[in-house]
């Protein structure tokens, strides 16, 4: 630790250089976990007092059809959209390295969606998917005469949570397709050759070769896949906004509207820190699975 | 001969095809159905993927009819804001962390660490209570303030790791030639992180571009909403009337990304999987 410090600084001057931020942070992010905390706690709709009520609000949450439908309709939103990114993303990585022209274009053009807003995405796929006017994929369906299946898609109750999953799915597999792709190009070609030298196949090299070799990454991504599904948002939010019904509510959009439309704070800030708590729980038990797998594989 | 080709030549290139396909095909349906006169338009989708004509109307009805030039203010007025302040707050800090090492300088990365799992929906709020307390909700400090609290964890990991890089003998140099603490940092290891202040610049204008929770809850006026507000209110007031300008205000919303990452694409690219892949 001493022999890192640079010569002669005082350790006020450290303080000073971190304390800005330091505050920064804490008034936004930390102090506010508390406070919505203390929030769900009790009752309040911003208008009468604030009225404790204890653990009321987590044990309205067991009872609540909505929530239960929308922490269900959560875990195939993240399952789901964490499979097909990290299977999407390494597809489109492995298929990437295998051509020999064009890969940095190509690199490119697939990281498209990935800097495009939430917002746009959602607007574009409405679009896409409306019935009234038709959209393209009707328009398509019905030129390929698949036409008994057109339908405004979107007001499909059996469809739309697939439909947002997928959408924000889509927008996201392509940062896993970068976090592969330079893992993947990063091996050591040596060992790569030695192996094709042995008579091992392209199938044998991917999965007995380089996917082992870039596991630690795999590992790292699985749990950022998982944890930004668990924040999913914007999509549904734009796109369906949890409906129609609960068909696609998730735990975000339903505390969102529980918050800001009924201006129900104490349930709505019990939602939240149970968000909180799922998102570090789950990344904490993806972790130590990974953990366990590294000391007995 | 063509049957000879191996599996494992086509494949791929198979695969490349379609998912370039997959990843362009939005883009190039809204900027091609957006330069398509209204008639075409009502004709139906089938035509929509190659315009047969250059109409530029629908640009015209979009900035008419909305404040879309003001969003476009609006979302460039707050990336400037939030980027500035994210990188005077996390620079020094990160150096501090990384460099001066004073004790419980560890302790402090780990905290601000803590803050990559936490969802910002727990603080939205807590955020609202406070703005209005402070009567800044329905300024552009609204969303500034809490965009940089969120940024700062990402911003100082970056620049943590690259500090890590300069060797400690020439920030000592320096102190030794008798500058002091704020002179070494501001005159050497400031411009030396030039780099990975641009990573941290392109990485925050993408996400706070784009930002849609934020601008969505604490600015209510129509004065200050970004693009993605705008753009959302637009298509629900709008989308039902005139398609032409819905795609056109679509189109407007995504270029300055899309022309940002045509420049720097691969240091997009890199930063954005740099500021994911944090261990």
């Amino acid at each position: 630790m001493r022999k890192n410090q640079l010569l002669g600084t005082p350790s006020w001057a450290g303080w000073l250089f971190v304390a800005p931020a330091l505050i920064m942070f804490t008034a936004v992010v930390i102090i506010p976990i508390a406070w919505s905390f203390y929030l769900s706690l009790g009752a309040w709709n911003g208008l009468s007092k604030w009225r404790f009520t204890g653990g009321v609000n987590y044990l309205n949450m067991l009872d609540d059809t909505v929530f239960r439908q929308a922490l269900v309709n959560n875990v195939f939103f993240s399952l789901v959209g964490s499979l097909i990114q990290l299977v999407i993303g390494m597809t489109m990585a492995v298929s990437l390295i295998s051509i020999a022209k064009f890969r940095n274009i190509v690199r490119v053009a697939y990281f498209l969606p990935a800097v495009i807003s939430s917002v746009a995405i959602s607007q574009i796929f409405v679009q896409l998917l409306s019935a009234d006017p038709e959209g393209f994929i009707n328009g398509m369906l019905r030129s390929m005469g698949l036409g008994e299946n057109t339908q405004p898609f979107l007001s499909n109750t059996s469809l739309t949570l697939l439909i947002v999953t997928t959408v924000d799915a889509y927008k996201f597999c392509a940062i896993y397709m970068a976090i592969f792709y330079s893992a993947l190009v990063s091996l050591d070609q040596d060992v790569l050759a030695a192996a094709e030298m042995d008579g091992a196949n392209r199938l044998q090299q991917l999965f007995l070769i380089r996917l082992p070799l870039i596991w630690a990454t795999i590992a790292a991504s699985v749990v950022l896949v998982v944890s930004g599904t668990l924040r999913g948002f914007d999509i549904p939010f734009v796109m369906t906004g949890g409906g129609p019904g609960t068909s696609s509510e998730l735990v975000s959009t339903y505390m969102y509207k529980t918050l800001f439309r009924q201006s129900n704070f104490g349930y709505g800030s019990a939602i939240a820190i149970f968000l909180v708590i799922e998102c570090l729980l789950i990344v904490a038990i993806i972790r130590k699975a990974f953990s366990a797998t590294e000391k007995t594989g | 001969m063509l049957a000879r080709l191996k599996l494992a030549t086509w494949l791929p290139i198979l695969l490349v095809i379609i998912f370039l396909i997959i990843q362009v095909f939005p883009i190039v349906w809204v900027v091609s159905a957006s330069l398509q006169t209204p008639e075409a338009l009502a004709r139906g989708p089938s035509n929509r993927l190659i315009p047969d004509s250059l109409y530029f109307g629908n640009y015209v009805r979009a900035f008419e009819t909305s404040p879309l030039l003001h969003y476009l203010l609006n979302s460039t007025i707050i990336a400037v804001l939030t980027i500035g302040l994210t990188i005077l707050l996390a620079a020094p800090a990160a150096y501090a962390i990384e460099k001066l090492r004073f004790g419980g300088s560890r302790v402090v990365l780990n905290y601000f660490l803590l803050g990559l799992m936490i969802p910002v929906f727990v603080a939205l709020l807590p955020i609202f209570q406070s703005l209005g307390f402070l009567g800044i909700r329905n300024s552009y400090w609204a969303v500034v303030l809490p965009q940089v609290g969120f940024q700062l964890p990402v911003a100082i990991y970056l620049y943590t790791s690259f500090f890590r890089g300069i060797p400690n003998e020439l920030l000592e140099a320096a102190s030794i030639d008798g500058a002091g603490v704020f002179r070494t940092f501001w005159s050497v290891a400031v411009p030396l992180s030039i780099n990975a202040t641009i990573t941290i610049v392109v990485y925050n204008f993408i996400f706070i571009w784009n930002e849609f929770v934020f601008a969505n809850t604490f600015l209510t006026s129509d004065a200050l909403k970004t693009l993605p507000v705008g753009l959302n209110d637009f298509v629900s007031d709008m989308g039902r009337r005139d398609y032409g300008a819905t795609y056109a205000a679509i189109v407007v919303s995504v270029l300055p990304t899309i022309a940002l990452y045509l420049f720097l694409n691969r240091r997009i690219i890199d930063s954005m999987t740099a500021g994911a892949v944090r261990g």
